[in-house]
């Protein structure tokens, strides 16, 4: 414990320095930019990022990622509140509140609310992400390939399930479409080229940055380009500081949504769209100020701004001690981190110790400029939202381009690019979600690696699979995640409930007795 | 997607993924498994892409029977909702935006400068959503004018940023 404080205080230390002060400020502004225009997302933002950092000192670039990732997160509350348009997914619960105080005059004073609870919830998961990091990083220790296989499965069918919450079955499609994706290209045993069809190119494999470019910026680009124009609402933005009263006021609120966005952000691809919905859902039910849900609770854009924010730092928890990333744009920052040589993992708590602290480090500073950046310049800023998007997007889309590119310096990946960004719109288009398509490219090379080598150690043998202890926890929850969705364990979930709500009736429970 | 469409489009999808699944199958059986190696026949490099092929043929199975049962095979196509579809300004600007992309990411990028590519593509893009034909030149100056300075600006900044600060080859 102490050993972590002292490791942490000499990270921050180490970027308490002019250049890296303002490499904070730039990118943690630019974030908010990015996230408040919408159809430029968190994700899309960090990818093209990690193409431009990728020169530059590991510590730099991923500093850089994380102020971005933070920055825009929270920015996307901007065009919620005053657009009534989630500037990324991650705001949608923020405009059925934000935007109902904007239109009362109270743009201020929701952007200012909801700036506060991104930074309480930001601080939450930064918490949470100095104390559980090493915690499951040491347990990762244990795992062997039978673990990381199920894992594997695990976060698939979890993310599928989640972010598709109307159609599961789509998101597990989704899911094994990824995976099928990693596995195109030389495989790591034997150097065999699968599904290259001759290409040289294609026994590279489908790199993940120019695909998640693709699905997340190309997809979105076209996305936008086929809905009707927004219109900006004509709110005065007077006091932006929120009052102390209302923070103290919903404490509970904040320190509840605050662990919600926490523990969605640790599960693997479900990210921080499901962490908002989940925090409000949560907070309507236990609000005593329910029919005001909706129509302008401040409340409310707390918990879905607390709950989005304290995912960021809950979804690098996955990252760094098990290389399995807990959202989509943490997906990018996985792969910004192995383009620049660091190994998160089980073994990061042995090869790098220290850089655990350093993102603990990097989280703090990021959230601190998100809070002074989000509470300045908000009026300047609000302009940037009357960029029509005729003028966005081409530029958006040459971002794209170069950034794909500028990794290998290949037309390949620009093609990459392109064919994953048609697959991203049409998979939007007929509700598929693509975070676990993404999640499968990533955790793809994992499972094949594990599952083959779970079999040549046991020599095919099915059944250590079954009984080890954390792979039989994995499994239950996959067979439990599964079955959940099915019509027959609803009915006979809801039947139980029935007879043990008549059981418990006073009534009921007199007549039992007797 | 409207519900009702959303079933067509769910019992096309199932039948393209049904042949997907069972291609990656077919394949992964037939991938090499190096038995004059001495290979250990569980490391074969088909094994997972054929698991995950199963998987797929499942799952869009599933698919496909739920989207029968709601009766999504009765696609109901005609040249009328084709038209309507094509026409729709939605789905023009859709296809409009992708063309100008597909041209400059696979045309113009191999084949002309980096700067004039880029450059090309903004204008011709602000031009052709911005610009109305059927509206006096004169009220539209500055649209032309933004268009231009857009263009400029965009392919100067990104190719010098690139070039000579990433020093990035460029295409």
């Amino acid at each position: 414990m102490l050993d972590g404080i002292v490791r942490f205080g000499h990270a921050v230390m180490m970027f308490m320095n002019p250049g890296n002060l303002f490499d904070v400020l730039w990118s943690t502004q630019l974030g908010i930019i990015v996230g408040m225009l919408p159809g430029l997302t968190a994700t899309m933002g960090v990818a093209l990022m990690t193409t431009l950092t990728y020169k530059m000192a590991p510590e730099n670039a991923v500093l850089i990622l994380m102020c971005m990732y933070i920055g825009a997160i929270y920015g996307g509350s901007r065009s919620a509140i005053l657009l009534n348009i989630p500037g990324t997914p991650a705001n949608a619960a923020t405009c059925l509140d934000g935007h109902p105080l904007a239109k009362q005059g109270k743009a201020g004073e929701a952007i200012g609310l909801a700036t506060t609870g991104s930074f309480l919830g930001s601080l939450f998961g930064m918490i949470m992400l100095a104390f559980f990091t090493p915690l499951i990083g040491n347990i990762a220790l244990n795992f062997k390939s039978f673990e990381f296989f199920w894992l594997c499965v695990f976060g698939i069918v979890i993310c599928g399930n989640l972010t598709a919450p109307k159609d599961p079955l789509k998101g597990w499609i989704a899911g094994f479409f990824g995976l099928f994706v990693a596995m195109i290209g030389m495989e790591g045993m034997h150097a065999y080229a699968r599904f290259s069809f001759g290409s040289v190119q294609l026994s590279g494999g489908i790199a993940l940055i120019p695909a998640m470019v693709g699905v997340f910026g190309f997809s979105e680009t076209l996305m936008i380009m086929k809905q009707p124009k927004f219109v900006l609402i004509d709110s005065k933005i007077e006091r932006v500081i929120p009052r102390l009263s209302d923070i103290i006021k919903y404490k509970r609120t904040i320190l509840r949504s605050g662990v919600i966005g926490t523990i969605i952000g640790a599960i693997p691809g479900v990210g921080e769209d499901i962490a908002a919905w989940v925090s409000y859902d949560f907070a309507r039910r236990a609000s005593k100020e329910r029919d005001l849900f909706g129509r302008g609770s401040k409340e409310g854009l707390l918990a879905a701004e607390t709950g989005n924010n304290a995912c960021v730092p809950g979804a690098m928890i996955p990252v760094l001690s098990l290389a399995v990333p807990g959202s989509a744009p943490a997906a990018v920052l996985l792969a910004a981190m192995f383009i620049h040589g660091v190994r998160p993992g089980p073994l990061i708590m042995i090869e790098f110790p220290d850089f655990i602290y350093q993102v603990v480090a990097m989280t703090l500073l990021a959230t601190c400029a998100m809070f002074v950046l989000g509470l300045s310049m908000v009026r300047a800023l609000v302009k940037v939202l009357t960029i029509p998007r005729e003028k966005m997007m081409p530029f958006v889309f040459v971002l794209c381009a170069i950034g794909s590119y500028a990794i290998q310096s290949r037309m390949f990946d620009v093609y990459v690019m392109i064919i994953f960004g048609i697959i991203g719109y049409y998979m939007r288009a007929m509700e598929y979600p693509v975070a676990p398509t993404v999640l499968g490219i990533i955790l793809g090379d994992l499972l094949d690696k594990n599952l083959r080598r779970a079999l040549v150690l046991t020599d095919g043998e099915m059944i250590p699979f079954f009984t080890r202890p954390i792979s039989l926890i994995l499994i239950l929850f996959i067979v439990l995640t599964i079955v959940g969705r099915t019509n027959l364990f609803k009915k006979v979930m809801s039947a139980m409930m029935g007879k043990i709500n008549k059981i418990f009736r006073r009534g009921s429970y007199q007549e039992s007795i007797t | 997607m409207q519900q009702k469409n959303m079933v067509k489009a769910d019992f096309v999808t199932s039948i393209v993924l049904l042949l997907f699944g069972t291609a990656i199958l077919i394949m992964s059986i037939y991938m090499p498994r190096f038995e004059g190696l001495g290979v250990n026949p569980y490391s074969v490099p088909g094994i997972v892409p054929g698991l995950l092929g199963v998987i797929l043929l499942i799952l869009s199975l599933i698919l496909f029977i739920r989207s029968i049962v709601r009766k999504g095979y009765r696609l109901g196509l005609s040249s009328e909702i084709i038209k309507q579809y094509f026409t729709d300004p939605s789905t023009r600007n859709f296809l409009l935006a992708l063309m100008l992309s597909l041209v400059y990411g696979v045309f113009l990028l191999t084949r002309i400068p980096y700067s004039l590519a880029t450059g090309l593509y903004i204008l011709f893009f602000i031009l052709i959503f911005e610009y109305r034909p059927k509206e006096n030149m004169s009220s539209q100056k500055k649209t032309i004018l933004y268009s231009f300075v857009e263009a400029i600006f965009v392919s100067a900044g990104v190719t010098l940023v690139f070039r000579y600060l990433f020093l990035v080859d460029l295409p």
